[in-house]
């Protein structure tokens, strides 16, 4: 049986979830004026300048009310709106083959992230269309990760699939670290009359400075620094000729290192390393999109002594149906489950052990929601979860005890969460 | 003597509430139906002197408005124009010449956008300024029904 640190004691589960960091600090001047000057500082090209730019945006507003556990704040018996994502974007095609693209978010999530304005990315595409059917690109900067079917775009609402994504496969406690990194990524892609292949591999760093990050690798608060080794994370998709059929296979290979703060911390300096393997399968009718995912991840810590060091394996996965049932309108339902260690799915060894409960060890999700929208800039959702287990709470409710949940004994095993969500772009 | 031991399970129920809720939402969507398409032919229509387009197959239109084939075989920058999402001509373009469902070309362009890998195609609000457009912006290409067409553009057949 795997051994968990005894530094788990104080934390609702042993949930880690995909890849990468936390958000640069950025002002909201530099922003602006980033975004005032590409048009501006070509204006000699004038109209054929404009037709080059484009400036995109988001704006979501999720409330939730909950039984049993707080989600993104306090939200037990309370209506709760301290989930706001903001987003806006440009990009610019310099050339006709090279594009230069940036977006800065804002999001508050009850916890840590408190509306500071970051880059979520921001990069450089250059490509060559080899002929119609063959396509080599590289992007750098800081780059969406290739990883699964909703990453790319998940601070997006109109893209979800819920308010809140599949926390199995798309944790909101490392989302950070999972969306965007930077480095390179290199790309090749083929279109034929069978379909589209996309082959995406990137090499870089993690964005790791992030709390949200620290606390789910870690299981503590920490005062140390947790750096990104070199990862790597590809994806190799296809799609078919009419983009009904959309299928993935991906994979995560992240090292880390934590340096302990030498005057006061309670967690060793160490080694981290998350690796995983994602299989995405989609597919539409017109009417119907069903959609799974499935994840088998690797989870280790090491050179940090007893109890600390450990190596697990966890599994995620979940089922999803989506009926457009009328023009405008959409119905969802899924199952969605995630085991932190495949050699305790119920969690008895690790209550046994006297770490915590063993409901901390699995998170089971059944979820259906309803999709209106408004007009295609505007849109309403509303959604409700039934939830077995709390390895997928997330961290930012423990980072926040006024907020959240801080520890094991004020969490319960079954319970519930009623979300409804109203969003814009354009 | 035996002494029965009522035994209360310590469980709630676990999924009935949302069992009965997908139920019922899908008992609904019966009463509802779906998009409809206009009967009339849409044609592929490009800027007249593009160079080097042969007719172009299905595949390829489908690159093409999917902002992935973004340049034509002389390198030049191809420039896509669009009806909104919810146009009868543009949700006919897609079923029937791309073969793709209008939401689905949106999820594309969305996953573009949104990730910084690519950009939309621009989207004009009637069939004359798509003609317009095609006919005054290089490397255009959009979509008309016969009736708006005119020799201010030029088909691009579809093999």
């Amino acid at each position: 049986m795997t051994q968990l640190p005894s530094s788990q004691l104080n934390s609702p589960g042993t949930s880690l979830k995909c890849h990468t960091g936390t958000s640069r600090p950025f002002s909201i001047e530099t922003l602006l004026l980033a975004i005032l000057c590409l048009p501006i500082s070509l204006s000699c090209h004038a109209v054929e300048l404009f037709d080059t730019v484009q400036i995109h945006g988001f704006a979501s507003q999720s409330m939730f009310i909950s039984s049993g556990n707080n989600m993104f704040g306090p939200s037990i018996s309370n209506p709760n709106f301290d989930f706001t994502e903001l987003g806006i974007n440009g990009s610019w095609l310099a050339l006709p083959n090279l594009r230069l693209s940036m977006q800065i978010l804002s999001r508050r999530d009850g916890g840590t992230n408190n509306a500071t304005p970051v880059i979520d990315f921001g990069l450089l595409d250059y490509n060559i269309d080899l002929n119609s059917d063959y396509r080599l690109g590289i992007r750098a900067g800081r780059v969406r990760q290739p990883y699964g079917l909703y990453n790319d775009t998940r601070d997006v609402a109109f893209t979800r699939p819920s308010i809140l994504l599949p926390q199995s496969i798309y944790y909101e406690g490392t989302r950070d670290f999972t969306i965007s990194a930077d480095g390179l990524l290199v790309y090749a892609e083929i279109q034929k009359p069978w379909g589209n292949l996309n082959l995406e591999l990137f090499g870089g760093y993690a964005r790791t400075d992030n709390k949200d990050t620290q606390y789910s690798f870690l299981f503590q608060n920490s005062y140390g620094t947790l750096n990104s080794d070199p990862s790597f994370v590809g994806r190799l998709s296809y799609e078919s000729y009419n983009k009904s059929l959309r299928l993935a296979l991906s994979g995560v290979y992240t090292s880390m290192s934590y340096k302990k703060n030498p005057t006061y911390d309670t967690m060793p300096s160490g080694n981290i390393s998350y690796d995983a393997i994602v299989l995405s399968g989609q597919y539409n009718t017109e009417d119907w999109t069903f959609t799974s995912e499935y994840s088998y991840d690797f989870f280790t810590h090491s050179d940090s002594g007893y109890p600390y060091d450990f190596k697990l394996t966890g599994e995620s996965y979940y089922f999803q149906a989506a009926y457009r049932f009328a023009p405008k309108w959409e119905l969802m339902a899924r199952y969605d489950a995630y085991y932190p260690n495949t050699n305790d799915e119920n969690g008895l060894a690790f209550q046994a052990s006297g770490q915590g409960p063993a409901y901390s060890q699995f998170a089971k999700y059944w979820v259906t929601g309803l999709r209106y929208d408004i007009t295609p800039w505007m849109m309403v959702r509303a959604e409700y979860n039934y939830v077995n287990g709390t390895a997928l709470l997330p961290p930012q409710g423990f980072l926040n005890p006024q907020t959240g949940n801080p520890d094991y004994s004020s969490t319960v095993q079954y319970w519930s969460m009623f979300g409804f969500l109203v969003s814009f772009r354009f | 003597m035996s002494v029965s031991i009522e035994q209360k399970s310590s469980k709630p129920p676990r999924y009935c509430n949302g069992r009965l809720m997908a139920a019922c939402c899908f008992c609904i969507v019966l009463l509802f139906s779906n998009t409809p398409t206009l009967a009339e032919e849409v044609v592929v229509a490009i800027k007249r002197g593009t160079p080097n387009t042969k007719p172009v197959s299905r595949y390829v239109l489908s690159a093409i408005f999917g902002m992935r084939l973004t340049t034509w075989p002389d390198g030049s920058a191809i420039r896509v124009f669009v009806l909104p999402d919810d146009n009868l001509v543009h949700a006919t373009f897609c079923k029937q010449v791309l073969q793709i469902f209008p939401h689905q070309l949106r999820n594309a362009w969305d996953r573009l956008v949104y990730s910084g890998t690519g950009q939309a195609p621009e989207v004009l609000s009637s069939e004359l300024e798509i003609r317009t457009h095609i006919a005054s912006t290089p490397g255009a290409i959009g979509y008309l029904t016969k009736e708006n067409l005119d020799d201010s553009v030029a088909i691009l057949p579809v093999e």
